[in-house]
């Protein structure tokens, strides 16, 4: 697994895949998809993909891949391996979505949720083999959120092939797991050698698990906020997590959208309530007192000082 | 930078120790006289209350300026971050506009002055450098009656000659106007809206009279009202007094419904239904005082009144 592509440019979104295996392209396919590091504050969110004919379904379980969750990360290591000799068959496909990327959905102005994020994630990864001309039949899906929505939702975009999902699905079916085990070894992988677009000087890498409920991790957090930036990219700066922080010890920034209720967010931007306009005095003495800039300015934003 | 959660106060401005400007090379030229470029603080003509000017090395140009400020900006200069999202604007400004005010105000005794008792204001003692102005004593012929006695010149408020050099500015306002394109016609309030008219369009009025606006920023109402006039621009009454055009009506104005429905006032549905709860909004709307209002639906009524009934 060469992680060489996302590790060039770690504030984005990239895919990994393997070699497409010859067999399937012409043999009827099935495909897992799983995902890893999904709770972490720290770190990116992986998703992956594992596929082989279902003819091969034995033989994959033969390798005994299992959920990565019940496994030691050289256990992982080991099966990732196994997977990897078994190439001739069996392919997958990773998204890693950086914590930089997971932090501008979630926190743009149109705000694009992690259920959302990871739907279409998981999508654009079966539209991939699909692309690549991987002959899927049927599809595995660890579930995130409700999951028969999420089948109905997969079904109806994919019609023709055959979609379970299920909670669980890494430990019941072999192909999810195989995905599971490509993701969470990625993930591993990126976390562990994770290159720090700031010039931070030599960090600290104790970071723990990247789990909020870490100590090392939260530790770690305090340790490296700064009072007017935040975080580095590493962090995800959409957990609540890493914000309660930034409240607390970081600089008080403002957003234009920070005041969903109308009426506040009028105010300060100066804004006349619209029942000002229908009480009886207020009209008449606006007028007189305050001094009407011509719009040429005011539409700029300009306006004349009195003092610096 | 990070974005917050829900609950925060704004801390007050802290004194600004820097500012971001933007000026002409000629405002912060210091080489050939030995004072600096300064802020200074003067009477604004349209307001009659103090604006920030600056003035050049030696006070031999005068700059208004004007701050560009909307909430939610910061500015990342080098390695520090600054609060205010500021952005001053120093551009040069003719003199005459403030040393007009003074020359109006020492005109109602009719008397020919030695310019330099004319421009003096306990409140604003700077306004005397106003003449070290390269333009001002060699433009106060636009405003002024001149008298030459011996060596000493004398000098008499004209409003007549004060009137044609604000016609001029307004016509140099108006050209400026159409060669950066700047929209002003009454419907386009701001630059950012899609223009519904093309520019072509605008007539003539339009500009003079956002000309004469934007002139009127820099003059006292009274002269600005008396510019108006000079211009033969009508007063505008606003709002328009013309209605839109009102739809067609129906011959009544009682809603459409079977002339005998008994079924109506009986229905279960009917008496049961418990009164609706107001909104927060709708509960303050209800306690505005409204004497004087009219109500909304006059506004839509046609010219022509109601037919009697």
């Amino acid at each position: 697994m060469d992680l060489g592509p996302f590790e060039s440019d770690n504030s984005v979104s990239c895919r990994l895949a393997s070699q497409i295996p010859d067999i399937c392209r012409t043999e009827d396919c099935c495909l897992g998809i799983d995902e890893a590091g999904r709770g972490p504050v720290l770190g990116p969110m992986v998703y992956g993909i594992c596929f082989c004919p279902v003819s091969k379904k034995e033989e994959l379980k033969n390798l005994k891949v299992a959920d990565s969750k019940t496994l030691t990360e050289a256990e992982r290591e080991n099966l990732f391996e196994k997977l990897d000799e078994a190439r001739s068959y069996v392919g997958w496909a990773l998204q890693i979505l950086s914590p930089n990327t997971i932090s501008t959905s979630m926190l743009q102005r149109t705000k694009y949720n992690l259920n959302a994020l990871s739907h279409d994630t998981a999508i654009g990864l079966v539209q991939y083999a699909l692309d690549s001309g991987v002959q899927l039949k049927e599809v595995f899906v660890d579930t995130v959120g409700p999951a028969d929505k999420y089948e109905d939702k997969l079904s109806k975009l994919f019609p023709g092939i055959e979609v379970t999902v299920r909670p669980k699905a890494d430990s019941l079916f072999p192909i999810v797991s195989a995905a599971s085990i490509c993701a969470k070894v990625a993930r591993d992988r990126v976390v562990k050698g994770w290159n720090f677009a700031e010039d931070l000087g030599e960090v600290d890498t104790d970071y723990g698990s990247g789990y909020p409920n870490d100590p090392k991790t939260k530790a770690w957090l305090l340790k490296y906020l700064d009072p007017v930036f935040g975080y580095p990219q590493f962090v995800r700066f959409s957990w609540s997590t890493a914000q309660t922080l930034m409240d607390s010890k970081g600089v008080t920034v403002h957003w234009d959208d920070d005041d969903v209720d109308g009426e506040k967010a009028a105010q300060r931007q100066n804004n006349k309530s619209m029942l000002s306009y229908f009480s009886a005095s207020a009209g008449g003495k606006d007028q007189n007192t305050t001094h009407q800039t011509h719009r040429f300015f005011s539409d700029r934003r300009l306006k004349s000082l009195d003092t610096l | 930078m990070h974005n917050m959660a829900t609950k925060k106060k704004r801390t007050p401005n802290a004194q600004h120790d820097n500012w971001v400007v933007v000026a002409a090379d000629s405002a912060i030229e210091t080489q050939k006289h030995e004072s600096d470029p300064a802020f200074v603080r003067l009477r604004n003509p349209s307001t009659d209350a103090a604006s920030l000017y600056m003035l050049s090395s030696g006070d031999v140009q005068l700059f208004e300026v004007k701050a560009f400020e909307e909430d939610f900006h910061s500015w990342f200069v080098g390695q520090t971050v600054q609060r205010d999202g500021r952005l001053l604007f120093v551009t040069p400004m003719d003199p005459l506009f403030l040393i007009l005010p003074y020359l109006i105000k020492s005109g109602r005794e009719g008397k020919f002055q030695p310019v330099d008792q004319l421009i003096k204001d306990e409140e604003f003692p700077a306004c005397s450098r106003l003449l070290s102005c390269t333009r001002s004593l060699a433009s106060l012929h636009h405003i002024a009656e001149e008298k030459e006695v011996e060596l000493l010149k004398f000098h008499r408020y004209s409003q007549e000659k004060t009137m044609n050099w604000l016609k001029k500015k307004v016509e140099r306002t108006v050209s400026a106007l159409k060669k950066r394109n700047i929209s002003v016609g009454e419907g386009v309030k701001s630059t950012t809206y899609i223009r519904v008219k093309s520019e072509s369009d605008y007539h003539e009025e339009d500009y003079l009279r956002y000309a004469h606006g934007l002139i009127s920023e820099y003059i006292s109402e009274d002269l600005s009202k008396a510019l108006l006039k000079h211009l033969q621009l009508p007063e505008l009454t606003s709002p328009k007094e013309a209605e839109p055009p009102s739809k067609k009506r129906k011959l009544s104005d009682k809603p459409v419904e079977a002339g005998e429905d008994y079924t109506k006032f009986n229905s279960a549905d009917f008496a049961r239904k418990p009164p609706k709860k107001m909104s927060a909004a709708q509960k303050s709307l209800a306690k505005v005082d409204k004497t004087g209002m009219k109500p909304m639906s006059s506004f839509f009524s046609p010219k022509v009144k109601a037919e009697k009934q």
